[in-house]
């Protein structure tokens, strides 16, 4: 605005000057001096609009936005914050510790939650928390003191009942359940007035390997999850402490929804303890969020957080890679549990050489979550992807972009071609994206993975969110059965993506998953996702055994696999394995790969690892159709036997003796977590609107200038005569 | 002195008219568009379709709010983002629909739509048409400002609330503000 002002009053003088040139010197700097002091005030309200409409502006802008809970009170009655001060100070503290160890292709990790109580009343701590979505959690302990009392496993009910009568009758006790494969709630009950307690919680899970990186992943928050649907009215209360309702959509909507800390401090510190051994030497050992200090003692590293403590809002990833050329190409383990024989393959295909030969026209479809909990960081991260998307598209290509929150939106009608023109577009579309409202993903799905005719083309629908919806189970269905020709790949966003909706989303949509967590990574990940989405696909896999093996082996049917992917496979046989063969299909040649078994490692947790593939596939049998009792008798079985926690078995611990005095009720405490890194709680919980209009300001303001104007005309109007007799004076 | 004539036009004159003509704008469009709003309405009620008011709208009406005796009648529109509440005020799409179990919310800014808000009392009635349960009487149960980092409100699935929320205070002129001024009311059970 300011530049303006002066080259306008350049241009305007240049030519004033020439006008007048006959003008008398004398009057000549009368008149430059008045100009000056008229230009010197006009600069001056220049500027002060521009402060004035940028304060409007800001205060529009960054004025915080409010946060509603509306289903966040459970005494029933009106609620103001600052009616009830320190409402979080009566809530048991947490400090979490974990040691991860890690050999193979296995990480056996300890958690221990450290519940301590501050108030003067007996209490009932209720904690959500995230863990890996492969998690195989089998151990949980609790610390009274020294003493410390061994879980067992039981069937979901059974263990809620064992629990909830140990709470009535005084006794410590603690019930580890699974909400969702990454989503789990541990209730302690009878905690004494200032007294502490540890469960421990133990899990395995497997490393996720691809392109010749190790990834360890370690969630530590909860992304809120969207609850569609309609609160259902019910008479008897399943017990959850959440913040959302049950709904017809998510009927457990009130178990997966902890209440969430707003205030300025983050809470429940987690330290993170890391031993190491690859097994081969490294050429990388990085943490991709958080500083770690790295200690090496032969072949075994210890990985520690620079801080010590890191708050629990962020997930903490450790990734390393061996050196090229002890890269493993394949890799098998066994263990042996009451005479039947537990294999882990892990084979890495060699990488195709170079590109589809003759690469098919694709349609794309592009999803971008735009909900509230996409807002600031993470809504960046995915506008980045999909921009650098776009460029990766080929003249031929077609695409289309679709964005949902509340409502879903396209951007053109049907895909077109990625003309230079059309990119254009898309690009200002992105651009101009903004992230605010619900996370009404099934529309989305259901019309990007319409119906297509368009024969010639390779349909690929790219996805992009944080995933943080309740209704998962109802989106791997339409996505499953809906799927046809096109491929699902997605990239999960933000600093806590809800990896069980990225892994199984890909899983049933035949494409795969990444994650970016931060700006800096989407070059890296999205490069290494276009190599996928271009390199041909290995397919057909199919696995061979010697006649006299009779085998078991999960998953059933061997998925295709992209680009830098390696087959991973359980399999329970009644014979050690001495050999096995595997084939498959790319770029029209066949491949195949024979497999001695002589130099197979033994390794604790094969066994484990075997069950919980198991699970996982029975879980998934259900959208093909699989009855749902017969799915649960079969988990029960698998998971008892391999004292496993699952969507129907719990771990439940209790304290022998009571300890709390019958006459005192424990109050029920639901442990807020914290807001994942970068989100805003106004965003993720909706808003009040924004609801005053600038509309009088606008008008007060235009009055003055008018006034302003008007008055300094009459001014110069009163002292022009001065100048008019000096001009003529000559 | 002819010469700095221009300099008032162009640095005082025009930005004048723009700020009188942008605040009308607003003012306009907020009475024009209801106007427009009220024939979708009347289509939208005896259908079970959404009639956008305008081609290129982005919202649709969903109820009609009316206080006789304030000579209140306003067509409430989907969704609560700025947008929106320029032609009316918006229900949150989050929260119940008007008169289904639970705490529905409407916003509307408080210079236009909703400055009438300052004048309802406890005990007043406001009525709301929706196409699903037809015309609703809903009873003010209380008035009230909060700072909107602190707004709660009762968690009862049993019975319907309506929430009207604008800008506090009235009559500022300076938008934004965390204050909000929220009057909460109760649907009425009618006995038959």
């Amino acid at each position: 605005m300011l530049s303006l002002n002066t080259n306008f009053f350049k241009r305007r003088t240049r030519r004033e000057y020439l006008h007048d040139s006959y003008k008398p010197q004398k009057s000549f700097l009368a008149t430059w001096l008045l100009r000056f002091v008229i230009f010197l005030l006009l600069v001056i309200f220049g500027l002060l609009i521009f402060l004035f409409s940028n304060i409007a502006f800001a205060d529009t802008h960054n004025s915080k936005f409010p946060n509603i809970e509306i289903n966040n009170v459970s005494e029933g009655s009106l609620l103001i914050k600052s009616e009830i001060p320190g409402q979080y100070q009566q809530i048991p503290l947490l400090n979490t510790n974990v040691d991860i160890k890690v050999s193979g292709m296995l990480a056996r990790s300890h958690i221990k939650q450290h519940f301590k109580n501050t108030s003067d009343k007996w209490i009932e701590a209720v904690y959500v928390f995230p863990l890996p979505e492969t998690a195989a959690v089998d151990h949980l302990r609790m610390h009274i003191g020294e003493r410390f009392i061994e879980g067992v496993i039981q069937e979901k009910q059974v263990a809620k009942r064992t629990y909830e009568k140990a709470k009535r009758e005084g006794k410590k006790a603690a019930l580890v359940e699974q909400q969702r494969p990454n989503l789990f709630t541990n209730s302690v009950a009878n905690i004494a007035p200032g007294e502490s307690i540890i469960v421990e919680i133990e899990y395995q899970q497997t490393l996720h390997y691809e392109q010749g990186h190790f990834s360890l992943r370690f969630p530590m928050a909860i992304t809120p999850r969207y609850i569609p649907g309609a609160a259902i009215n019910e008479s008897i209360s399943l017990n959850g402490t959440g913040w959302a309702r049950n709904t017809d959509q998510v009927i457990d909507a009130s178990q997966i929804t902890p209440p969430v800390h707003t205030g300025e401090n983050k809470i429940s510190p987690v330290s993170i303890n890391i031993v190491l051994n690859p097994g081969f030497p490294l050429s990388l050992l990085t943490s991709r969020y958080h500083n770690i200090i790295k200690q090496q003692h032969n072949e075994i590293f210890h990985v520690s957080l620079e801080n010590g403590v890191t708050p629990s809002d962020r997930d903490f990833e450790l990734v390393w890679t061996p050196q090229v050329n002890h890269i493993p190409k394949a890799a098998v383990f066994h263990e042996q549990i009451n005479g039947e024989n537990y294999q882990m393959f892990l084979i890495a295909p060699p990488e195709s050489n170079g590109y589809n030969t003759q690469p098919l026209a694709k349609e794309v479809t592009y999803i971008i979550d735009t909900s509230g909990s996409m807002h600031g960081i993470s809504l960046a991260q995915a506008k980045q992807s999909l921009l650098l998307a776009l460029d990766s598209l080929r003249l031929h290509d077609k695409f289309n972009i679709i964005q949902f929150n509340s409502i879903t939106d396209q951007l053109f009608s049907t895909a077109q071609i990625a003309s230079f023109k059309n990119i254009l577009i898309a690009k200002q579309y992105i651009n101009n994206l903004q992230a605010d409202g619900g996370t009404e993903m099934a529309p989305a799905l259901n019309l990007a993975l319409k119906k297509n005719s368009e024969r010639n083309f390779v349909h690929q629908v790219i996805f992009l969110t944080d995933g943080s919806v309740g209704n998962e189970t109802a989106l791997f269905d339409i996505i499953h059965k809906k799927l046809g020709n096109s491929r699902l790949f997605t990239i999960g966003i933000g600093s806590a993506p809800n990896s069980y909706f990225m892994r199984k989303a890909a899983q049933f949509g035949r494409g795969s998953f990444t994650y970016i967590s931060n700006v800096n990574e989407v070059n890296e990940k999205m490069t290494s996702l276009f190599k996928k989405l271009e390199s041909p696909l290995m397919t057909d896999i199919k696995i061979q055994f010697d006649d006299d093996i009779i085998a078991e082996t999960w998953p059933k049917r061997i998925p295709d696999l992209y680009s830098g992917e390696p087959v991973i496979l359980a399999i329970k046989s009644d014979k050690p394995l001495q050999q096995i063969s595997l084939h498959g299909t790319r770029a029209l040649a066949p491949w195949k790969a024979q497999l001695k078994l002589n130099n197979s490692k033994p390794s604790n947790g094969v066994g484990t690892f075997w069950a919980r593939k198991k699970i996982a596939a029975l879980m998934d049998s259900l959208h093909n159709g699989a009855k749902h009792q017969q799915v649960r008798t079969d988990i029960l079985n698998v998971a008892l036997t391999h004292h496993l926690v699952s969507k129907h078995t719990s771990l439940v611990a209790v304290d022998k003796t009571p300890s709390r005095p019958a006459d005192s009720e424990p109050n029920k405490h639901a442990m807020p977590v914290n807001l994942p890194h970068g989100q805003h709680t106004a965003k993720t919980f909706g808003r009040l609107a924004q609801t005053a209009t600038s509309a009088e300001l606008n008008l007060i303001f235009g009055l003055t200038l008018l006034l302003l104007g008007i008055a300094l005309t009459v001014l110069l109007r009163s002292s022009q005569p001065t100048f008019s007799i000096n001009k003529k004076t000559p | 002195m002819k010469i700095n004539s221009p300099y008032i036009i162009v640095f005082l004159f025009i930005p004048g008219c723009w700020f009188i003509g942008q605040g009308l704008y607003i003012e306009s469009k907020a009475i024009l568009a209801q106007h427009l709003l009220e024939q979708a309405w009347e289509k939208t009620k005896t259908g079970k379709n959404q009639y956008k008011p305008w081609p290129w709208a982005d919202t649709w009406p969903i109820a009609r709010l009316t206080v006789p005796r304030l000579d209140i009648d306003l067509i409430v529109l989907a969704g609560d983002r700025g947008r929106t509440l320029a032609f009316g005020p918006g229900h949150n799409l989050a929260s119940a629909l008007p008169g289904a179990n639970g705490n529905s919310l409407i916003s509307a800014h408080r210079d236009t739509h909703f400055e009438f808000l300052q004048h309802l009392q406890p005990g007043e009635q406001i009525f709301i048409e929706t196409a699903q349960a037809g015309t609703q009487t809903f009873t003010v149960t209380s008035t009230r400002t909060v700072d909107m980092d602190n707004a709660r409100f009762i968690d009862d699935s049993s019975s319907s609330y309506v929430h009207l929320v604008t800008c506090f205070p009235f009559g500022s002129v300076i938008p934004g503000g965390s204050q909000r001024y929220i009057v909460s009311a109760a649907l009425q059970i009618t006995t038959q």
